[in-house]
């Protein structure tokens, strides 16, 4: 699938297979032994531990250690400390993935300005400029997502309906690009649907968003949540209605990936390839610190999944079989003659 | 001899003269001081009712008076105690750059971006996305209003909107005068006549400041990119289009058409420099070297792609693919040709090179400094940094944002709504409006303006 999104400055992406280390570059990064460290918003999410996955299986093949991982738990406060903090350790590199945009920008800042290496993952808080003070952004096309979120929902709207986006309260550039992007797809593909929006600040709130959402609009028929987690929350907002509103998301949780092989709410679900979008960190992070100027930003296309693919969709992203209760439910595909 | 009396009601001292000899004496009308004040609490310079008087040459009661009235009008608002030197401790004051929002929408051949800022031209938010402009203005306007929406939804305040910057490609005719008008854009061919400042004026209820894209990339390097504090500097956009925006002494040169800067057409040998160095140029040639198997790298990106854009011959550069480095340097070394008698004639300390083709990488970067040395005289090079940008398409909404925050708080526009609080209020912008109405009201379609239902 192509990229359609533009990057965080209107770059063109460079999709991340694109994006390599010739031989002789992997020997010099051999030989220099870096260090790095990882900052991520959450170390408990499949995401993030697929993502970590790639960029540590990545940056060892290339003779870097990994020395640090910090998990903020969602928390912009323990993540700016933490960079102040790392701006002063024997790093060479940060890979970042910034909370939050304005308050970030400074805090990140703190690595660029101690001579180290900054490697965005999905955002770059606005100001904040590659080449300057970061190397790379290395992203999932979120516009993309968008996108697919969209097209796997329209089917299961009939004319005129209206439809509801779960939107995320904080001003984080993936999410945004992934509401700007259904919201415009819809409006040139299905012009004949009207757009509500309910908004979370914190996951945990989800649920009751949802549920604010659907009895403001009684009509509601049809739901796009920004990511999964929050998506399994408006799930159980809608099923405590006893309604059937179609839902689609972002990201193959198990959760969703489940109740979309099960036949539930979920209708369809944007993937990303965390793995492989961990693998692009570390190239780009080596090339960095190698001073061979990555392209500013570096994108994968997302995966379109529905129930007729979700069991192998599963494999691609996580890399590992699906769960029994996945093959279960698998629907299997018709043969043509 | 006593200073004339103050013009404002709450006014009862009148301060003793402070003005030196031979200096020019600032308008004492209530906003001709109004201006002048808030103009200096706003750019930093005079912070304290001491240093206003000052700077301002105005007298205490005045300044006192002045100081009020802006409180009141929410355009500043009392600070942090300074350090006392001799006597009570001044209190600062300073402006209020969330009073207001500004928008900025930067238009290309096949991309659009918006952002929202506020009143000091920090961008808040901004966004970039493809666009397919063959379809006429109708749907552009559309699309950004549903963005400008969605980005005020997002960033904005309770404030309202005080201008948008629009960036278009090509020249923006220039007014006669100050006053508030709408440039017919000539850069899109199907545009012709369509009244788009009018109906983006009409959409957001504010005052457009159109300029051509270079000069507003022009305007963010100044204010946010490499020339920081600089005060002569030559930006060149290579693109599709190639063109300069030049900033001389602190103030960008327009020139008196507006079309300063179409350094595209400059004739070179092989042709202009738009045919010699333009991108799409560069990526006929990088095709048919892909195509010929002249470029193995080439060769391979459009077995794998299908098409091979003009960062694919920087990849290629980079890598060391023979044909990449040459169609780079042939390139850089055109644009530096170009660019060497400018840098004669002006005397720039930064030549900052921006664009798609500017972000080839370094060896084209190469070509044009060794192009723009060996032609110039040595003392235009000896402190002459050439460098590329770093703020991509950025670049172009910091500047927008920047245009408006000079126009608003250019001392001949805010004489005309200070005392109204708001640049809507202008009534130079309710004619602007009035007449847009009329024009707007001959065309059926009208999109749906901003703050209604997003879609």
């Amino acid at each position: 699938m192509a990229i359609t999104g533009l990057g965080p400055h209107g770059e063109r992406a460079v999709p991340a297979n694109q994006v390599g280390l010739s031989d002789a570059d992997a020997d010099a990064a051999r030989n220099r032994h870096f260090s790095v460290a990882v900052v991520l918003h959450t170390t408990m999410s499949d995401w993030a531990k697929e993502e970590l996955a790639g960029i540590v299986a990545t940056l060892g093949r290339y003779g870097a250690a990994v020395v640090e991982v910090i998990d903020c738990a969602f928390d912009i406060d323990r993540q700016i400390s933490e960079l102040q903090r790392l701006a002063t350790e024997p790093v060479d590199a940060v890979v970042s993935i910034p909370i939050g945009s304005s308050r970030a920008a400074a805090a990140h800042r703190a690595i660029p300005a101690a001579g180290k290496k900054l490697l965005l993952l999905d955002n770059a808080p606005t100001g904040m400029l590659p080449g300057k003070d970061y190397v790379s952004v290395i992203s999932t096309d979120n516009f993309g997502l968008g996108q697919i979120g969209a097209e796997l929902l329209a089917p299961h709207v009939a004319e005129g309906g209206k439809i509801g986006v779960l939107a995320y309260g904080v001003d984080f550039f993936a999410t945004h690009e992934r509401e700007i992007a259904f919201r415009k797809w819809i409006a040139a593909h299905r012009p004949d649907l009207s757009l509500v929006r309910g908004k979370f600040a914190d996951v945990s709130q989800a649920k009751a968003a949802t549920a604010g959402l659907l009895q403001a609009n009684p009509d509601l028929a049809g739901l796009f949540a920004v990511w999964d987690v929050p998506a399994t929350g408006a799930v159980a907002a809608i099923s405590e209605t006893g309604k059937t509103i179609p839902v689609t998301t972002v990201d193959l949780g198990n959760d969703v990936a489940a109740d979309l092989a099960g036949g539930g709410l979920i209708r369809g679900i944007a993937a990303q390839l965390p793995y492989d979008q961990g693998v692009a960190a570390g190239i780009a992070t080596i090339l960095g610190l190698l001073e061979r100027q990555p392209p500013p930003w570096i994108a994968l296309p997302g995966l379109s999944v529905t129930a007729t693919n979700v069991v192998e969709a599963y494999q691609v992203v996580w890399r590992a079989p699906a769960p029994a209760a996945l093959l279960r439910a698998r629907k299997p595909r018709k043969n043509t003659p | 001899m006593r200073r004339g009396k103050d013009m404002g009601e709450d006014s009862t001292e009148v301060a003793a003269p402070r003005r030196a000899a031979g200096r020019p004496r600032v308008s004492e009308s209530a906003h001709g001081s109004l201006a002048a004040l808030l103009n200096l609490v706003r750019t930093g310079t005079a912070t304290t009712r001491q240093e206003l008087e000052h700077q301002s040459e105005l007298g205490r009661a005045v300044v006192t008076d002045r100081l009020a009235t802006l409180l009141r009008l929410g355009l500043i608002e009392e600070g942090e105690l300074g350090p006392a030197i001799g006597g009570r401790a001044p209190r600062h004051v300073r402006f209020r750059p969330r009073m207001g929002m500004i928008l900025a929408a930067v238009l290309d051949h096949s991309s659009l971006a918006v952002g929202v800022s506020d009143l000091s031209g920090r961008l808040l938010a901004e966004h970039h996305e493809a666009v397919e402009l063959g379809a006429g203005p109708e749907p552009v306007l559309q699309r950004l209003a549903t963005l400008f929406a969605w980005m005020l939804e997002e960033h904005g305040s309770e404030a309202s909107i005080w201008g948008v910057g629009l960036a278009v490609p090509g020249a923006v005719e220039k007014p006669d005068g100050q006053r508030l008008f709408a440039p017919a854009l000539k850069a899109f061919q199907n545009w012709d006549g369509f009244p788009f400042v009018e109906q983006l004026a009409a959409l957001v209820d504010a005052p457009v400041w159109a300029r051509s894209g270079v000069q507003t990339m022009t305007m963010g390097e100044l204010k946010s990119g490499s020339g920081v504090g600089l005060t002569d500097m030559i930006f060149v956009k290579l693109g599709r289009s190639i063109s300069a925006g030049v900033v001389s002494e602190g103030a960008l040169h327009r020139g008196a058409q507006g079309a300063a800067g179409m350094i595209g057409y400059t004739f070179i040998e092989g042709g202009n420099l738009e045919a010699v160095a333009g991108s799409e140029v560069l990526e006929r040639e990088a095709r048919q070297a892909g195509e010929s198997g002249r470029s193995p790298y080439l060769a391979e990106v459009l077995a794998r792609a299908g098409e091979v854009a003009v960062t694919d011959a920087g990849h290629g550069a980079q890598l060391g693919d023979p044909f990449c480095i040459d169609l780079l340097g042939r390139c850089g070394r055109a644009v530096g040709e170009v660019l060497a008698p400018m840098a004669n004639l002006l005397n720039p300390s930064l030549i900052v090179l921006g664009g798609n083709v500017a972000e080839t990488g370094d060896i084209l970067l190469a070509a044009v400094r060794e192009a723009v040395y060996r032609q110039s005289h040595p003392v235009v090079t000896r402190d002459l940094r050439i460098v590329r940008s770093q703020m991509g398409g950025s670049a172009g909404l910091v500047g927008a944002a920047q245009v408006v925050t000079e126009a608003l708080f250019d001392p001949r526009f805010l004489q005309g709504w200070i005392t109204l609080g708001s640049p809507r209020e202008h009534p130079e912008f309710k004619d602007f409006l009035a007449r847009a109405a009329l024009d707007i009201s001959t065309r059926p379609a009208k999109p749906r303006p901003p703050g209604g239902t997003l879609a």
